[in-house]
């Protein structure tokens, strides 16, 4: 167990500023060079309701948030409700005194005093960063650097705000937390950063997206940092229009991208379809929130592994894999692009809400990314649809005196359509001749599945659940591996019969078992049991540890 | 490439089909459009499916044979690609009216520099005949015996009204005229729509009230109401340009003068780029 691990949790209405309240906390255990493990949860609205924050910190590297906290700040009588029991044994909780007396806890007036200032409704989440401040014992100084920072609007009226709060906070808290320094100074990143970086660095031109959580995040980052980081963004008026556009910039060269979610998703299927016809390279950020249909969209959920794995009509090669960690997305993503760049074939990044809006301290070295340039036409007459050993035709693009036909028929060599038997019977062969080609190109070049820890028993998982377990398995104590499937599709049964017969354990975020279902399926694991939580919010470690020690017992 | 524009490819349009006036008139319109300073290679096309796609594989062009009704889509694509390409794409009246009537809307709307070509011919031809966005009321197909009971789509007023920068009409029987139109739609900056009157020999036989109802436009309407309403005309049918603007383009507002694929940032300054991001979020 992690034994300088610290949790701060902010709960409140959507408006009162607990997302950014998390975010600066995030950067203020980092002054003490902690790792941190920030995580948002808020419902599909923009005034009310109840949104938190928790950031959990720790001098070693830490891979989820706890649901326990050792100082809570609650705004209002919800918060109280939801989250008086999410304390450690000595957690400290700070409420708002307008609502009534608490058993336990410190009374602050966090929303009276808030009430000479310009913003009284927004101005609260200060309370939290002041709050957290004086119970750590930090001077009032370090908070009016970073009031001065992050709280520029109104800077005056903020630091007013947030030095009375301070004081009181200070002065009814007999008992200050401490937090040891630790060496780490990596940045904090969310995963939807660290995917937009690491898409850019293998060469993304363009990004193509319809708003929809949780994809939404990416292109926001690249809408905002993307032109110094050579990607432009364009948001066209619906999820089929996104998907053709990228097709089409394709054919000029641009490497393209979309984001999106479940139901944009399916209205791309008939142009993931075009993909792997035209064989055009195209990127996609599949995010999943809890489905079915509208579901639940500002949360989290595993349930599209299945329906990733198949999309679009007929038979082409399609990749699927999913990052498990925010730092493994810079480099997977970039892997990705690469991937849809040598094979010419539509490819899926497959995330989830918690991995592209939690953030986490990342290590990220840029120059270790390299762009793959793709197969190209030297000289001669060019044919798109060129037979090869590999299935891989060689790319031309406009304007070129040679005439270039990508289609969605099936086509000859030229890429003019046909109906032909044996023309038919041929390029089928050539796609199924490209699938066998990325099966060996898997084989040989690229991790498809992480391994952590030794021993039994296995624990199989994959996406952003990944962190959890692996965070799980240190407060645990257990010994055992974590194996973590990057690659879904093609399904890396190659690297995985070895696990046959050995004692798994599977733990994913959906109802029905559906990685569960493909290990058994395609690589003959039967695990001892399986552990599935779909509830909308992401595994607690503790939980998850508790869980672990009683089946493995 | 050859300089009649043919392929190999075995033409399957019935005999006497409004598609080979087209066809004969964006043949004529590519020489005269190089004359004009547009290299063939430049000139990129699109088309979505039914009979007036097969025009894809009759010309030696580069391009996309796209999907039903998002040939629009593709083509703001390839222009988004590559802005130094002149884009255009074919489309039936089911194309861009039924399946990909959103794509016409906001490229008109953004004013995307492409043209969009519809062969109008009012059914769906090449799945036998139903009625379509621009089938007349009471017209009879295998979908609906007893006649359509929908009001057709006017396609121009519609376009005029979602901000199209240039609107016309051309007729599959007057093939110089109609070539004449696709060489200024391709020129002109900006979304460009030409409806084409286009009988289908099989299920609306048409020349005969076209040859007699058409009627040459003089000159595009300088006002948007007198445009919208020359599109509503019901006792003539004018062909020719209705409305010709000047509009910011969409491509330009975005980029600027920037080119995905001239301009793109080399390896090299994408890893600076990322590397600096990185040491501004470094924790002091």
């Amino acid at each position: 167990m992690n034994d300088d691990l610290f949790t701060f949790l902010i709960a409140g209405k959507a408006g009162q500023g607990t997302k950014k309240a998390g975010i600066v906390a995030a950067n203020f255990f980092a002054r003490f060079k902690r790792n941190v493990f920030q995580m948002n949860d808020y419902p599909s609205l923009i005034r009310g309701g109840h949104n938190f924050s928790i950031v959990s910190t720790s001098t070693q590297k830490i891979y989820s948030h706890y649901m326990k906290a050792d100082l809570a700040v609650l705004l209002d009588q919800r918060s109280i409700k939801i989250h008086q029991n999410h304390l450690t044994e000595h957690g400290l909780l700070v409420y708002d005194d307008a609502i009534k007396k608490q058993e336990h806890g410190i009374g602050i007036p966090i929303t009276s005093l808030a009430k000479k200032y310009s913003t009284p409704d927004l101005i609260v989440g200060i309370a939290g960063i002041a709050t957290l401040v004086a119970a750590i014992a930090c001077d009032r100084s370090i908070l009016d650097t970073i009031i001065q920072k992050e709280y520029q609007r109104n800077v005056q009226d903020n630091l007013g705000y947030a030095h009375e709060i301070y004081d009181q906070v200070f002065e009814k808290t007999p008992k200050k937390f401490i937090l040891r320094n630790g060496t780490d100074t990596d940045p904090i990143l969310t995963g939807a950063e660290t995917i937009g970086l690491g898409v850019s660095a293998a060469g993304l031109d363009l990004f193509f997206a319809y708003p929809m959580t949780p994809s939404t995040p990416i292109l926001h980052f690249l809408s905002l940092q993307g032109k110094k980081l050579g990607v432009r963004t364009i948001q066209p008026e619906n999820e089929i229009a996104v998907a053709n556009m990228a097709i089409g910039a394709t054919f000029t060269g641009a490497r393209s991208m979309v984001g999106t979610s479940g139901g944009g998703f399916c209205l791309m299927q008939e142009a993931f379809s075009l993909a792997g016809m035209a064989e055009a390279p195209v990127l996609f950020f599949l995010g999943q929130r809890p489905g079915p249909s509208t579901g639940v969209p500002t949360y989290t959920e595993q349930g599209e592994l299945l329906h990733s794995l198949y999309p679009g009509q007929g038979e082409f090669p399609r990749i699927v894999a999913s990052p498990g960690s925010i730092e493994e997305a810079f480099y997977l993503s970039a892997e990705l692009l690469n991937l849809a760049w040598h094979f010419q074939t539509p490819v899926i990044l497959l995330s989830e809400k918690h991995l592209t809006e939690s953030s986490m301290n990342v290590n990220l070295q840029p120059d270790k990314i390299s762009e793959v340039k793709p197969l190209q036409h030297n000289n001669g007459n060019y044919q798109r649809y060129r037979k090869t050993d590999s299935g891989i035709s060689p790319l031309l693009f406009p304007p070129s005196k040679e005439m270039i036909k990508w289609t969605s028929y099936e086509h000859d060599e030229n890429g003019y359509t046909t109906e032909e038997a044996e023309a038919i019977t041929q390029m089928h062969i050539k796609r199924r001749t490209k699938q066998e080609s990325l099966v060996q190109y898997l084989k040989e070049n690229i991790k498809t599945v992480n391994e952590y820890g030794s021993g039994e028993p296995f624990l199989f998982t994959f996406g952003s659940t990944t962190m959890t377990v692996r965070e799980a398995v240190l407060v645990s104590g257990l010994q055992c591996s974590v194996i973590q499937l990057i690659y879904l599709q093609p399904f890396p049964s190659w690297h995985l019969q070895k696990y046959s017969g050995h004692k798994a354990i599977i733990i994913e975020q959906n109802s029905t078992g559906q990685l569960e279902q493909l290990l058994r399926e395609k690589c003959g694991i039967h695990p001892i049991t399986s552990i599935r939580q779909f509830d909308g919010r992401p595994f607690d470690p503790e939980l998850l540890a508790e869980k672990l020690k009683k089946v493995t017992a | 490439m050859d300089q009649d524009f043919t392929t190999p490819v075995e033409n399957t349009w019935c005999p006497g089909c409004g598609n080979f006036g087209i066809l004969n008139a964006f043949r004529k319109a590519i020489p005269k459009l190089e004359k004009q300073g547009i290299n063939p290679k430049h000139l990129i096309i699109s088309a979505g499916i039914g009979c007036h796609g097969k025009i894809f594989d009759y010309v030696p062009l580069s391009g996309m044979y796209s999907l039903h009704g998002r040939s629009i889509a593709t083509v703001q694509g390839i222009k988004l690609g590559n802005p130094n390409l002149k884009v255009l794409t074919f489309a039936g009246d089911g194309d861009a009216f039924g399946e990909g009537i959103s794509h016409m809307i906001f490229a008109a709307k953004r004013n995307a520099d492409i043209t969009v070509i519809v062969h109008n011919n009012g059914t769906y031809a090449l799945t036998t005949g139903q009625f379509s966005p621009t089938s007349q009321k009471g017209f009879k197909g295998p979908s609906l015996p007893s006649g359509n009971i929908e009001e057709p789509l006017n396609p121009l007023s519609l376009m005029l009204e979602a901000g199209a920068s240039f609107v016309a009409r051309g007729y599959a029987g007057r093939i110089d005229h109609l070539a004449n139109l696709m060489v200024e739609a391709v020129l002109h900056e900006g979304f460009s729509y030409i409806d084409v009157l286009q009988p289908s020999v099989v299920f609306t036989n048409t020349y005969k009230e076209f040859n007699a109802s058409v009627e040459m436009i003089e000159k595009p309407a300088v006002r948007l109401e007198d445009a919208v309403q020359l599109a509503k005309r019901f006792d003539k049918i004018p062909i020719g340009v209705f409305y010709n603007v000047s509009k910011p383009i969409y491509h330009q507002e975005l980029y600027g003068e920037w080119n995905p694929v001239v301009n793109r940032l080399s390896h090299a300054e994408r890893i600076r780029s990322i590397a600096l991001y990185l040491s501004d979020h470094l924790q002091e």
